[in-house]
C-alpha cells in the first residue's frame, strides 16, 4: 500500500521537476519582456491621460501639447525634416549601392569600407564635424570658398533647416545602402540582358529594369531614414537650436525643462509614435514584397555591368559622397581635438594635446563617462543577447503555445523611437516604487530594450540554422532542454552570439536619445557629456571625447567581422 | 561693571573662534568619512568648475563630482531629482537667482552659514538674510569682440550697438532657455529698451548659443565678430593669447550675482559644509581669480586686464524681479527667436 501510493507520487513529480526548471525559464522570460517591453509603453500612454499631480484622468495634457503654434511647428518640422533628409539619403545611397552591387566600378570594397565608416559615425558626432565645416562664417568649406572667389561670404550655413537635413541624411543613407545592395544582389542579369538585346544601353537597363526591381528595397530604405531622422535628438539639439527652429525632439527635451511636465510630454510623444508604427508596418508590406521579386530573378548568373570610362565618373562620386560624410569630417575633427582654437587652423603653433589630457585626465566626469558607456553598453548587450536567444529558441521550437507573441515583443521596440522609449521608462520606472532614477539600471534597461530586435533578428536566424536533432540528442540521453541550450547551442552559435552582442554594444555606447532623459549625474554616458560639452561650444574637446570614443570601437569592428566572417552592415540591417 | 562688561566681550572674541573652529574640524572630520559630493555647477566654465573642484579635493582628499551645465539645464535635473524624492546633488550653484527664490519657497535648503561668510568683500555678504544660500560668484555681462576682425574704435559701446545694421550675421549671443547670465542679460535689456530690443535684434540674426561662454567660442572660431558675453570666459581666453576684447557697456554692464545653497536631504552633508566654506576661502578666490572671476575674497586682488569692479557702471534686476521675468523672457525669447 505504501509502496503502490510512492510509486504513484513519485511519476508525477519527476514529470513536473522536468516540466518545472524549463516552465519557470520561459515565464521569467516573459515576465521580464513585459517589464521591458510592454509596461513602459503602457505607463506613457496612461500618463498621457493623467493630472499631474492627482493622477485623474485628463485630456489637458493633449491641449497643453498641441496648445501652442510653436509645438504644431515643431511637430511639421520634424515630418519635413525626416522627408528631406530621407530624399537626400536616397541620392547619396542608391547610385552608391548600384555602383558597388552591379557594375564594374573601381574601388568597390573601398566604397564599402567608407560606407561602413559612415555607418560607424554617431549622427552627433558628425553633427560637431559639420559645424566646423559649413559654420557660416568661419565653417572651413565657407573659407575655402572665399578664398578661391574672394566673395565677402560663403554660401553654406550648417545652422538651417538644409543643413540640419543634409548632415542627418549624411548618417543616415547607409541604411539605404545596406537594403538596396542587398536586393540589387539578388537581381539576376538574364533580365538586364534581356532589356540589353532589345536595344536598351546600360543606363536605360538600370532605370528601366534593375532599379525598378529594387524599388521595394529603396522604398523600405527611405522609411527607416525618415524614422531615424524625427527620432534623432543630437544633431537637431546641436543644429537647430542656433538655426532657430524646434523639432519634436528638441521640443521633448523642453517639456522635460522648467517645471517638469512628463505628461505633457506624453502625450506630445504620441504623433511620434503613431507615424513610426504606421510606416514601420508600411515597410514591412513593401518589403514583403520584395521578397517574390527577388525570387523570380533568383538562379540567373549576375555580371556586372561594364559602364567604360564612366566607371571613373561614378567612382568620383562615391568619393564625393565620402569625401562629405568621412573623409572631411574627420580631418576637421583631428584638427579640432589637436588645437588650441579651431578657427586659427593648421598653423602650428595652434597646435595642442591640451584637450585629450583635459578629457583624459583633469575632467572629473569625463573618463568616467567612457567608461560608462561602455559598462552599461556591454551589460545591455549581454542580457539582450541571452534574453534574445531564449526567446528565438522558443518560437523556433515551438515550447510553448503563441510563442510568436514573445517573438513579436522582442522586434516590438523597433517601433519606438528611442525619445519616447526614454519617456516611457522614465513615467514607469523612474518613481517609486522602483525608483529607478538617476540609477545605472534604468540606462541599461533601456537600452536593453531599444536593441531587442538586434539581437531577436540574430538570434532567430542564428537558431534556425540549428538542426533540432542534436538537441533532441541531448534530451534522449536525459539532458533536459537548459542543458541543451547550454551544451550544445550556445557553443554552437558562438560566433554568432559574439557578432550580435558587438552589433548591440557598439550602437549602445553612443546612444543619445534615450540616455539623454535618463541619465543622472553619476550615470552620466559619453554621448551626454559630450552634448553637455557641446553648450559651450567646445568643439576642441568635444571632437577629442568623439575621436577617443571612436578609436576605442575600431577593434571591436574588426573583432565583430572576424565573428561574423562577413560584412558588418549586411546583419543590422536584416529586420 | 565696565571691566566685567569688557571682560565678557573679550572672553567672546577670544573663545568663539574656538569654538568654531572646533565645530569646523568635527565637520571636516566628518566629511572625510563621506568621501564625495556632487556640484551641481553653472558659475564657472567647465574649466573653472573642475579646476576649484580639484583645488577642494587636492585640499581635503574628498572627491567633488563636478556637473557643469548651464543654470536652468541644472535647475531641471535638480527639479527631476526632487520630484523623484531622489537628493544626488549635495551643493546647487545656479546663475538664476530665481531658482533660489522658489527653492527656499519650497524647503529645499539646508540652512548652513559659512564660518567665513564675514571674511568675504562686504557688498557679496549677507544675500539671504535667512542664510540659506550665499554669495559664491558674481560676474558682468558685457560687450565682447573678435579683436583680429573689429577695431576697438569699431565695436560697439552701448547695449543698443548690437542692433546696428553693420553687425547684421555677426553677432553672437546664448538662450536664456539655458544660460541663467543670458536669461538676466535678456531681462535687464527688456527693462532698459522693452522687448522691442529683441525684435530688433532678431533682424540682426545673431548666432544662438546656449551657454554664454559659447560666445567666446564664437568669436574665437571666427564665427561672429561682437557679442554679448561673460568677461570671466572672455578675460580668460584672451589672456591666452585668444583674439578677444571686452567693452565695459556705457549703459552698464549686467551685475550677476550667483549664490550657492546645500540641499536638504544631503547625503554628504558635512562634505557640503565644507565645500561651502572651500568656495568662500582664499584658495577658491585664488582659482577664480585665475579664471577671471571676481575675487570673493578682498586678500586676492582682480585678475589683471578686468576692471575692479567698483570702477564698472552696474546694472542689476532685483531678486523678485529675476524670479518672475526670467521664466516670462523664456517664453518670449521663444515667441521671436523660434525656440
Amino acid at each position: 500500500m505504501a509502496v503502490a501510493a510512492s510509486a504513484i507520487d513519485i511519476a508525477p513529480a519527476r514529470r513536473q521537476r522536468v516540466f518545472d526548471s524549463t516552465w519557470i525559464l520561459w515565464i521569467a522570460i516573459i515576465a521580464v519582456l513585459l517589464f521591458l517591453v510592454v509596461s513602459p509603453f503602457v505607463y506613457l500612454v496612461i500618463t498621457s491621460f493623467q493630472a499631474e499631480r492627482t493622477g485623474d484622468f485628463t485630456l489637458a495634457n493633449y491641449a497643453t501639447a498641441y496648445g501652442r503654434a510653436r509645438y504644431i511647428d515643431a511637430l511639421l518640422n520634424s515630418l519635413k525634416l525626416g522627408a528631406v533628409s530621407a530624399l537626400l539619403a536616397g541620392v547619396f545611397a542608391v547610385p552608391l549601392a548600384w555602383a558597388v552591387a552591379r557594375t564594374d566600378m573601381p574601388g568597390r570594397g573601398f566604397t564599402r569600407m567608407l560606407v561602413l565608416a559612415t555607418f560607424i559615425t554617431p549622427p552627433y558626432t558628425g553633427a560637431v564635424a559639420w559645424i566646423l565645416l559649413a559654420g557660416p562664417n568661419a565653417g572651413w568649406l565657407n573659407r575655402f570658398y572665399m578664398l578661391v572667389t574672394g566673395a565677402e561670404a560663403g554660401p553654406f550655413n550648417i545652422y538651417s533647416f538644409t543643413g540640419l537635413a543634409v548632415v542627418i541624411a549624411l548618417y543616415s543613407f547607409p541604411y539605404i545602402f545596406i537594403f538596396t545592395t542587398a536586393a540589387l544582389e539578388l537581381v539576376s542579369s538574364e533580365m538586364e540582358d534581356a532589356a540589353n538585346i532589345l536595344g536598351a544601353g546600360p543606363w536605360r537597363t538600370m532605370r528601366k529594369v534593375t532599379l525598378p526591381l529594387a524599388l521595394p528595397a529603396i522604398l523600405g530604405g527611405l522609411i527607416i531614414c525618415f524614422l531615424e531622422a524625427i527620432a534623432l535628438f543630437g544633431s537637431p539639439a546641436m543644429i537647430a537650436i542656433p538655426a532657430r527652429f524646434n523639432v519634436v525632439t528638441t521640443q521633448l527635451f523642453q517639456f522635460f525643462g522648467n517645471p517638469v511636465r512628463v505628461e505633457v510630454a506624453a502625450a506630445y510623444a504620441m504623433p511620434l509614435l503613431g507615424v513610426t508604427i504606421l510606416l514601420v508596418l508600411v515597410q514591412r508590406l513593401i518589403v514583403r514584397r520584395k521578397g517574390f521579386v527577388a525570387l523570380t530573378g533568383k538562379g540567373g548568373e549576375r555580371r556586372p555591368t561594364l559602364l567604360g570610362r564612366w566607371r571613373w565618373a561614378m567612382f568620383g562620386y562615391a568619393m564625393f559622397v565620402a569625401a562629405l560624410a568621412v573623409f572631411l569630417p574627420y580631418i576637421f575633427l583631428v584638427q579640432s581635438a589637436f588645437a588650441k582654437a579651431w578657427g586659427r587652423g593648421f598653423l602650428l603653433d595652434n597646435i595642442t594635446i591640451a584637450n585629450f589630457r583635459f578629457i583624459l585626465f583633469e575632467h572629473a566626469t569625463a573618463a568616467q563617462s567612457v567608461i560608462n558607456s561602455f559598462l552599461y553598453a556591454g551589460v545591455s548587450a549581454t542580457v539582450a543577447v541571452f534574453l534574445t536567444l531564449g526567446v528565438a529558441y522558443i518560437v523556433a521550437r515551438r515550447l510553448i503555445p503563441f510563442g510568436g507573441v514573445l517573438g513579436f515583443l522582442c522586434v516590438a521596440p523597433f517601433v519606438i523611437p528611442g525619445v519616447v522609449l526614454a519617456i516611457g521608462f522614465y513615467a514607469a520606472y523612474a518613481p517609486p516604487p522602483l525608483a529607478l532614477y538617476g540609477t545605472a539600471l534604468i540606462l541599461i534597461l533601456a537600452f536593453t530594450t531599444r536593441f531587442l530586435p538586434v539581437g531577436y533578428v540574430n538570434a532567430s536566424a542564428a537558431i534556425r540554422s540549428l538542426n533540432p536533432e542534436m538537441e533532441e540528442a541531448v534530451r534522449v540521453l536525459g539532458g533536459s532542454r537548459l542543458t541543451a541550450l547550454r551544451k550544445v547551442v550556445a557553443p554552437l552559435l558562438k560566433r554568432n552570439l559574439l557578432g550580435a552582442w558587438l552589433l548591440i554594444f557598439i550602437p549602445a555606447t553612443r546612444e543619445l536619445s534615450a540616455a539623454i532623459f535618463l541619465y543622472g549625474p553619476n550615470t552620466k554616458v559619453a554621448s551626454v557629456m559630450i552634448f553637455d560639452m557641446s553648450e559651450e561650444g567646445n568643439f576642441e574637446r568635444l571632437a577629442a571625447l568623439a575621436l577617443i570614443l571612436q578609436v576605442l570601437t575600431l577593434p571591436l569592428l574588426w573583432i565583430g567581422q572576424k565573428a561574423l566572417g562577413r560584412d558588418f552592415m549586411l546583419r543590422r540591417n536584416a529586420t | 561693571m565696565k571691566g566685567l562688561g569688557s571682560l565678557i566681550v573679550a572672553a567672546a572674541i577670544a573663545f568663539a573662534p574656538v569654538a568654531a573652529r572646533a565645530d569646523l574640524k568635527a565637520i571636516t572630520e566628518a566629511a572625510k568619512k563621506e568621501g564625495e559630493l556632487t556640484w551641481y555647477i553653472a558659475h564657472y566654465t567647465s574649466e573653472g568648475a573642475e579646476d576649484i573642484g580639484r583645488g577642494f579635493t587636492e585640499m581635503y582628499g574628498i572627491k567633488v563630482n563636478v556637473v557643469r551645465t548651464t543654470a536652468q539645464v541644472a535647475y531641471q535635473r535638480l527639479l527631476q531629482d526632487i520630484k523623484n524624492n531622489q537628493t544626488i546633488c549635495d551643493v546647487f550653484s545656479s546663475t538664476d537667482v530665481g531658482h533660489y527664490v522658489r527653492l527656499k519657497a519650497e524647503g529645499r535648503f539646508d540652512k548652513y552659514i559659512p564660518e567665513a561668510s564675514s571674511k568675504i568683500v562686504p557688498t557679496f555678504q549677507n544675500f539671504d538674510p535667512d542664510g540659506f544660500y550665499h554669495t559664491t560668484s558674481a560676474g558682468l555681462v558685457v560687450l565682447t569682440y573678435n579683436t583680429s576682425k573689429v577695431k576697438p574704435e569699431d565695436a560697439p559701446k552701448k547695449w543698443e550697438d548690437l542692433l546696428d545694421i553693420k553687425w547684421k550675421g555677426k553677432v553672437s549671443i546664448g538662450h536664456p532657455g539655458f544660460s541663467g547670465y543670458v536669461g538676466t542679460w535678456v531681462l535687464t535689456m527688456k527693462k532698459l529698451y522693452g522687448w522691442q530690443y529683441f525684435e530688433k535684434l532678431e533682424k540682426n540674426k545673431p548666432q544662438i548659443g546656449r551657454s554664454i561662454n559659447d560666445t567666446v567660442t564664437a568669436l574665437n572660431a571666427g564665427e561672429r565678430q561682437v557679442a554679448a558675453g561673460a568677461d570671466g570666459s572672455t578675460l580668460f581666453s584672451a589672456a591666452r593669447g585668444n583674439p578677444l576684447a571686452v567693452t565695459y557697456p556705457t549703459d552698464g554692464s549686467v551685475l550677476i550675482i550667483a549664490p550657492s545653497g546645500i540641499m536638504k536631504g544631503s547625503k554628504h552633508p558635512n562634505a557640503a559644509k565644507l565645500f561651502m566654506e572651500f568656495l568662500y576661502s582664499v584658495e577658491a578666490a585664488k582659482i577664480n581669480a585665475k579664471h577671471f572671476g571676481i575675487p570673493l575674497r578682498p586678500e586676492v586682488p582682480a585678475p589683471p586686464g578686468a576692471k575692479p569692479i567698483s570702477e564698472v557702471k552696474t546694472i542689476r534686476p532685483t531678486v523678485t524681479e529675476i524670479d518672475k521675468g526670467i521664466p516670462e523672457v523664456i517664453e518670449q525669447w521663444r515667441d521671436t527667436f523660434g525656440n
